[in-house]
């Protein structure tokens, strides 16, 4: 196991490697005048465009850059990110807690609220439960999610004003930057309980109660749906109808026989979710003005702030990685047949 | 972003709307909210706080005379007229400010004026500002705006051409540029008549002790070069600090959250601000900018064009002022004289048989005036600016000296653009037919209109003739662009200052950034728009301009369109706002408004 583990670990500069090559070796389908955008913005900027290209050694061959970049990488530096207007290390290290907090907060309703609303419907298959939990599951995912940001916004901004947009409130943000709130996780409700001030807590919350509905309730029904065919194809199993014909209780064959067996496609569901709501957040960053690092990466590379880009692809691999061996670590604990070589 | 994407998300909002109500009148009465911080949201974000780096309305926007203050300040909503700032009069012919020659401008520096590190200005820290503004000179950046005038409009950089700098630039800037007892005095290569306006906006006065404690120049030649071009916006003093006069301090800028938080500075040379704090917020989505307003969370909002208008409109407690005049010409639509054919699929089989056009299928003076009959800009006003804009005919915006109010443009008429298609290219362009892509940057929802109407209106004439449209980034957009490789391009201009001659040179010289790029050039052009920048006399500069306006319309490379105006959104209980069109926002000067 430990092998495993150190394996995968180690895997993990090579899988930044490819990530980072893999983005500039795109580079070399634009020209270097495309690449210059980043810091041409306004068409005053045009008659500069040379000497920004010269400047930033724009025009050199991409493995040169590539090269700079490495060089850069050795001394640890990601290089500035633009785009952030921040080095990318410290865009990496403000931006990603907020979002890990938004994950953290969302992907706990949606594996619980998944799990047991797929399980209902599998168990009680075409009856009114699993009818109700199928059009949930469709009518949610039907709507894309910047749909649902935008109504969850008008209703619970627009009219009820419970949950605004943004970080923090205005008092709250003067508070944090006063000097008298110290920073511990960057992870602001963390922060703001190690600091005793429930009121920032509080505050942090109702501002992440917006994109945490919107992701729950567009990203449970994937799981809603996974969980009862996983469940479904495992109530068929010989050895649930043997637990059934042994007599034991319904609710120990569904929770320990069944459920657990059909787990395996959920935790790699799951992982992936995990990862995966670091690019579906974005959206909801967007919507409700959360400063993210799903936004942050989305606007990098559509305005082709390279540092900012590598640094994101590169970070992004390794939570790739490392939500994998959480997903296979995961299996072993769930099913013993799965040995870990 | 694309068109159909806007309009759904835009459909939705309004849907949304729709479903929960705009709250009824109570709300309008509501009480103010931060009844002394004014709180604005926006949807750009800021390049940096340094005033020798900023080029960028967002950043100018907190820059300009509200952190840092400059010599002389535009009056009211004038932008040729002048009142003393950190100078305590207007130099003039008249009160010995501006020499005979009109190449010398002394300024008066104002006495007790403290920055906001606590230590007092000294006219020793405005020269040290003005050379620190020129000689950063980054890439990009707006420097040249001094060294222009200062050392001559032939030299707009402190670097030769492998990219070194010029030693000798410092010593020619520390001899033009004098500290006499209590005076500044600026000395111009030649007379140049918008220098009083450039001072109005970019002599902002920093504290030299404040940067150099900082790290910053000291202002010895010996290393100005290290100081010169800076690899980023993190490597000066000023990027996320605060070093002015202004009637407002830095207090922080959240990068990560994207706020900047101004409070007042309770040491101004003047009576203090009214409002304690600016608050301004970047937010990238119409939609929660809007309920911030709504809610009043914001006491001001940029709507991001005019699209989103109807939205704004009718929230009770929110006023929309219009009609606000820019210094701005855009869109305008420009034909490349002399395509790049290199690799460009835009243009086709790069011949004129019916699948492609020739490379310099726009240097036939009839294409171009079929064009110019064709485009309707009237519905274009309407459409892409829901009717609010002046039709433009030059370069030069209206109300600016220069501008002509009876300069004449071409009517739209098919008649017209058929008879000049006709005489193309010997004819061979109404027989042969021909094919060509006009690109826009997606999201430019302006530039996706005006290639629409252009592609309907010439495939309207004539089957064999093809217009396609297509959207690309702006890095794509401005990669073509800068390859010549654009057949027909809509791109725009705002002023650096209040000046025709800010206009003329990338519009129409053959240097100028637009038209270098379409391959323009007219000798009696280029003189004209020399001899006017050097002429002191406003009559005579005006009939030059107005010579220029009579050649933009017979060479017309350029289809001018629009002057577009603009508005802003804010609650009603926003107090003292003004606007003036050379400032970079319309969220008005802040040490005037207060909320009432």
């Amino acid at each position: 196991m430990t092998a495993y583990v150190a394996r995968r670990v180690l895997l993990l500069p090579l899988v930044a490697f490819g990530v980072t090559l893999l983005i500039f070796a795109l580079l070399q389908f634009l020209s270097p005048a495309e690449r210059a955008a980043l810091f041409v913005t306004d068409p005053r900027q045009l008659q500069h465009i040379d000497a920004i290209i010269r400047k930033y050694g724009l025009d050199q061959p991409i493995y040169v850059q590539y090269w700079t970049w490495v060089k850069q990488l050795a001394r640890g530096d990601l290089g500035w990110s633009q785009v952030a207007r921040m080095r990318t290390t410290q865009a990496i290290g403000s931006f990603f807690p907020a979002t890990l907090e938004l994950t953290i907060y969302m992907i706990v309703p949606i594996i619980l609220i998944g799990l047991w609303l797929g399980t209902t419907a599998a168990v009680n298959k075409d009856r009114f439960v699993d009818h109700f939990s199928r059009f949930f599951a469709i009518s949610l995912r039907g709507l894309p999610s910047f749909v649902w940001g935008l109504i969850i916004l008008m209703i619970f901004y627009g009219r009820l004003n419970w949950f605004p947009p943004g970080r923090l409130s205005l008092e709250a943000n003067l508070f944090v930057h006063s000097g008298e709130f110290k920073v511990y996780t960057h992870l602001m409700t963390v922060d703001a309980l190690l600091n005793g001030q429930f009121w920032i807590f509080l505050d942090a919350l109702r501002h992440m109660a917006g994109p945490i509905l919107t992701l729950v309730l567009v990203e449970m029904a994937l799981l809603v749906r996974i969980t009862r065919s996983s469940m479904l194809e495992v109530l068929r199993q010989d050895y649930v109808r043997t637990a059934r014909a042994k007599g034991l209780d319904e609710p120990v064959v569904i929770g320990k026989h069944a459920r657990r067996n059909a787990l395996i496609p959920v935790i790699t569901l799951s992982s992936l979710l995990f990862v995966g709501l670091l690019g579906g957040v974005v959206l909801a960053e967007t919507i409700f003005n959360f400063p993210g690092i799903g936004k942050w990466g989305a606007t990098a590379a559509v305005q082709l702030d390279i540092p900012g880009v590598a640094g994101f692809g590169m970070f992004v691999a390794f939570l790739t990685v490392l939500g994998n061996l959480a997903a296979d670590i995961l299996y072993a604990a769930v099913d013993p047949r799965i040995r870990l070589q | 972003m694309n068109l159909k994407r806007q309009l759904l998300r835009l459909l939705v909002f309004t849907l949304a709307i729709a479903l929960v109500g705009i709250p009824g009148s109570a709300q309008g009465q509501q009480p103010i909210k931060n009844p002394d911080t004014l709180i604005i949201q926006i949807f750009g974000d800021w390049d940096s706080l340094d005033p020798a780096w900023q080029y960028d309305t967002s950043s100018a926007e907190v820059v300009n005379w509200h952190l840092y203050e400059s010599l002389i300040f535009f009056r009211g909503g004038r932008t040729d007229l002048y009142d003393p700032m950190l100078a305590t009069e207007v130099p003039s012919i008249a009160n010995g400010g501006i020499s005979k020659d009109g190449r010398t401008y002394t300024f008066k520096i104002r006495q007790g004026v403290k920055f906001h590190d606590g230590s007092v200005m000294t006219p020793e820290d405005v020269k040290y500002s003005l050379m620190r503004f020129a000689l950063m000179d980054r890439d990009g950046g707006p420097s040249w705006i001094l060294l222009a005038p200062i050392l001559g409009f032939e030299i707009q950089t402190t670097r030769d051409d492998k990219g070194n700098f010029i030693p000798s630039t410092w010593d020619r800037l520390n001899q033009q540029i004098q500290v006499k007892g209590n005076t500044v005095s600026v000395t111009l290569k030649r007379p140049y008549g918008p220098f009083l306006n450039i001072m109005a906006q970019w002599s902002m006065v920093v504290s030299k002790k404040f940067v150099v404690q900082n790290g910053g120049w000291n202002g010895a030649k010996a290393t100005a070069a290290k100081y010169n071009n800076p690899e980023t916006n993190e490597k000066t003093e000023l990027f996320t600090k605060g070093g002015g006069t202004g009637p407002f301090r830095l207090e922080s800028w959240d990068r990560a959250n994207r706020i900047v938080t101004l409070v007042r500075n309770d040491n101004y040379w003047r009576a203090p601000a009214k409002l304690k704090r600016v608050v301004l917020q970047s937010v990238d989505e119409f939609g929660p900018r809007r309920l911030a307003l709504q809610n009043g969370d914001a006491d001001e909002i940029e709507i991001g064009g005019r699209v989103n208008q109807p939205a704004v409109t009718g929230i009770p407690g929110v006023r929309i002022v219009d009609d606000l005049a820019q210094l701005l010409n855009s869109p305008a639509l420009f034909m490349n004289f002399n395509i790049n054919p290199e690799g460009n699929p835009d243009i086709g089989s790069g011949r004129l048989d019916g699948n492609g056009i020739p490379p310099n299928f726009f240097s036939d003076i009839h294409v171009r005036r079929a064009m110019a009959y064709l485009f309707d800009r009237d519905r274009f006003i309407q459409e892409a600016f829901r009717g609010k804009g002046r039709l433009a005919n030059g370069p030069i915006p209206y109300g600016m000296l220069g501008y002509n109010p009876k300069g004449k443009w071409y009517e739209v008429s098919r008649d017209k653009a058929i008879a000049e298609f006709r005489e193309a290219f010997g004819g061979q362009v109404w027989e042969r037919g021909f094919k060509f892509t006009v690109l826009f940057n997606t999201g430019n929802l302006n530039r996706q209109t005006g290639s629409q109407m252009l592609k309907e209106a010439v495939e309207s004439l004539n089957p064999k003739f093809k217009v396609d449209t297509r959207g690309v980034t702006w890095s794509s957009y401005l990669g073509q662009l800068t390859a010549n490789k654009l057949s027909m391009f809509f791109i725009g201009w705002s002023a650096d200052y209040a000046d025709p001659d800010n206009f003329t040179i990338p519009f129409m010289h053959s240097t100028g950034t637009f038209s270098s790029h379409q391959g323009y050039k007219n000798p009696e052009v280029d003189k004209l728009i020399e001899q006017a920048a050097q002429e002191t006399d406003n009559a005579k500069r005006q009939a030059m301009y107005f010579r220029l306006q009579e050649i933009a319309y017979t060479d017309i490379p350029t289809i001018y369109i629009v002057y577009p105006v603009s508005l802003t959104v804010m609650r009603t209980w926003v107090k003292g706002w003004y606007n003036n069109p050379i400032y970079p926002s319309v969220h008005g000067y802040f040490y005037v408004m207060y909320k009432g």
